[in-house]
Formats: structure tokens, sequence, C-alpha cells
């Protein structure tokens, strides 16, 4: 705070401060404040471990670009489960590894969840693709709880 | 910049389970993630994306944040960085072609920082200003700005003491704790390119 503003400057400063609050939509304020729904989630953490867009950033000087309609693919891994996951035209499918049944819920930033079944060889699929940011947590049968960091596809 | 005790405050408030706290965190530095955003020019889509990952990314580091009174920083460096994502995103699908990323230097950054812990302190400081005190200086900041003879007739006060009322109220600004916390006589919130700490 300049200790030396006259009553001119400090008014002009406030009024810059007011101004440069009511320049943000509320509803950009309200999405922060929605944030708040995911703190304390009392799952294990999975991270992120291989993503397909990544790798083919890195290997771009070298290949071809026969590729570029290829399917995304990512791999999450915690100490209980890895979650292989792959994007296709209009759907989310992946695979729980090692197999087992549960759920798998699918929680967007917005605070939105959706279930999905994951049946005993460990498949499900998600349709439609949710929105992003999201994401997910498998809920299984032997009270396995991991939840994935956010995905933004 | 100073350890601000009600940032402080609020930051571990928030890492316990309290809403509103967190609301109040919100609201301070919203318009911190939305210049950021601006700087990078993206729509106004992406930057809703990036400022909703922002502050997912904030609610899994609330209880890990070891210095709160350093969350401006990290909000700003969280921001910069999906604004990246996001710009680069657009260039690798052909979708965005100018170069305004390479416009966007650390300092432009730090300056964004000073000005939102002004602007929050200043805003903050308002908010603790008696009823009386507020209405003046509302009427005196609005654009365009009330003539003393309408502040007169809306507040019911006589047209000479709106000047010596202003003097008061802007004194009771100035030495709020909110104010004060900004850290009283440190210049180097008025210096372009004067870094935090300096």
């Amino acid at each position: 705070m300049p200790d030396g503003w006259d009553d001119e400057q400090l008014l002009a400063a406030l009024r810059e401060s007011m101004r440069a609050r009511q320049v943000v939509p509320d509803a950009f304020v309200d999405i922060g404040k929605s944030a708040y729904a995911w703190h304390n989630i009392d799952a294990e953490l999975a991270q992120l471990t291989y993503d397909s867009s990544r790798e083919r950033d890195r290997d771009q000087v070298a290949s071809t670009r026969s590729e570029t309609a290829s399917i995304r693919a990512l791999t999450f891994t915690s100490a209980c489960l890895t979650l292989e996951l792959e994007v296709t035209d209009g759907a989310l499918v992946g695979q729980v590894i090692p197999a087992r049944a549960g759920t798998l819920e699918t929680q967007t930033g917005a605070g939105a969840i959706t279930s999905t079944p994951v049946d005993e060889i460990g498949c499900f699929a998600v349709e439609p693709i949710p929105a992003s940011p999201f994401r997910l947590r498998c809920r299984m049968a032997d009270g396995t709880d991991v939840l994935t960091g956010w995905i933004t596809l | 910049m100073r350890d601000d005790p009600y940032v402080v405050a609020l930051v571990t408030r928030a890492a316990g389970s309290d809403q509103g706290a967190w609301n109040e965190l919100v609201e301070r530095y919203a318009p911190l993630v939305w210049a950021i955003c601006n700087r990078y020019r993206l729509s106004n889509h992406d930057i809703e994306d990036v400022g909703q990952n922002v502050w997912l990314l904030l609610v899994e580091q609330l209880g890990k944040l070891r210095e709160p009174a350093a969350l401006p920083g990290w909000l700003a460096t969280t921001t910069k960085r999906e604004c990246l994502r996001v710009v680069t995103t657009a260039q690798r699908l052909g979708t965005r072609l100018d170069d305004a990323p390479e416009f966007v230097d650390d300092v432009m950054i730090d300056e964004e920082i000073l000005r939102a812990e002004l602007d929050a302190g200043l805003r903050a400081a308002f908010a603790e200003l008696p009823p009386r005190c507020r209405q003046l200086l509302s009427m005196l900041i609005s654009d365009p700005p009330f003539t003393y003879a309408e502040i007169s007739a809306t507040l019911g006060i006589a047209m000479g003491s709106i000047g010596p009322q202003r003097a008061r109220c802007l004194g009771r600004l100035r030495r709020s704790d909110a104010l004060i916390a900004l850290g009283a006589g440190d210049c180097t919130a008025n210096t372009p390119g004067g870094g935090p700490g300096a």
C-alpha cells in the first residue's frame, strides 16, 4: 500500500479495485466456489503414468503423421490398481487391472456424478464422454476406493 | 509481499471444512486468475476451463500449502501453466495462430499479483467501513461520478459536509487492518517490475 497517496490517488485506486472485481463474471466465481465439493474426498489417489498425447508431442520430430487420428490412451496407477483408459469417438472405455467388479463414478468439475458398472473382468464404458475436466473414482466390490487426478481431454 | 494474517486464516479454515472461508478466497482471487487468462487472450469458454482447473487443483493443495501467504504466487503460476496448456493445444490443432504467449512474461505475472493483492486489500478495507462511508465513497467513485448536489440530496448531508466526510472516510480506509497488512510504505507495490519482498 503506497503510503504517499493523497486522497485523489486513493479514490482512484479504490475505483480501479472495484472495477477489477466487476469485470469478472459471477459464473466464473461460482465455478471456483463449487470446486470445494471435492475437498476431503477419502479415497486413494491414482497418478497419471501414461498419456499418449504427451508421448506424441515427444515423438513428433521422428514420427510420421499417419497417426493423427489415433486413439487417446491414458493410464492411472495407484498402489491397489491400474486403470487403463481409451477415448473413442463417442465413449470412454477402460479396464481395471487386476480385474474385479465394482462401480465407476465419473465426477465432473461442475459437481455432477454419474455411475457406470464395472464388470467382473474389470471392463467399463462411459457414454457419452464426460465434459472436461472430470475425474474417475473406482469403488470396487472388494472395498478398494481409488480416485484419479483431473482429466482434461 | 507481507504475510496477511487474514489470508493465512482463510487458507487454514478452508483446509479444514469451511466452505465460507473457501468462498472468500475465491472472491478475493478470482480477479487475479481472470486477469492472467486475459493476458493470454483466451476465449470466455477457455477462461472458464482454466479457472475450473485452477480451483480444483487448489482444493487438492489446501492442506499442503507450506506457506499460505504464498497463495497468490501459487495461483498465478498455476493459472499461467493452465493457460499455456490451452494455448499449446489450440496451436497444435491449428485453431490459434497468434503468438500471444510469447508476450506474457514473468514481469507481467508479478505485476498482476501485486495489483491483485492491492485491489483485494482495498476491497476488504472498503467492506470494513461503516455503511455511511461506503455509501459516500461508492457515489464518489461511480462512473460517471455523482455531483455533490446529487450526493447531498441522496445521503441527506449538507454540501459543505461532503468534503470533510470524504476526508474522514478515506482516513479510515487508510488505517484499516486490510491495508496495513499489505505493508504500509512498501513502495514496491507501485513500481512496475518490483518483485515481491524486494
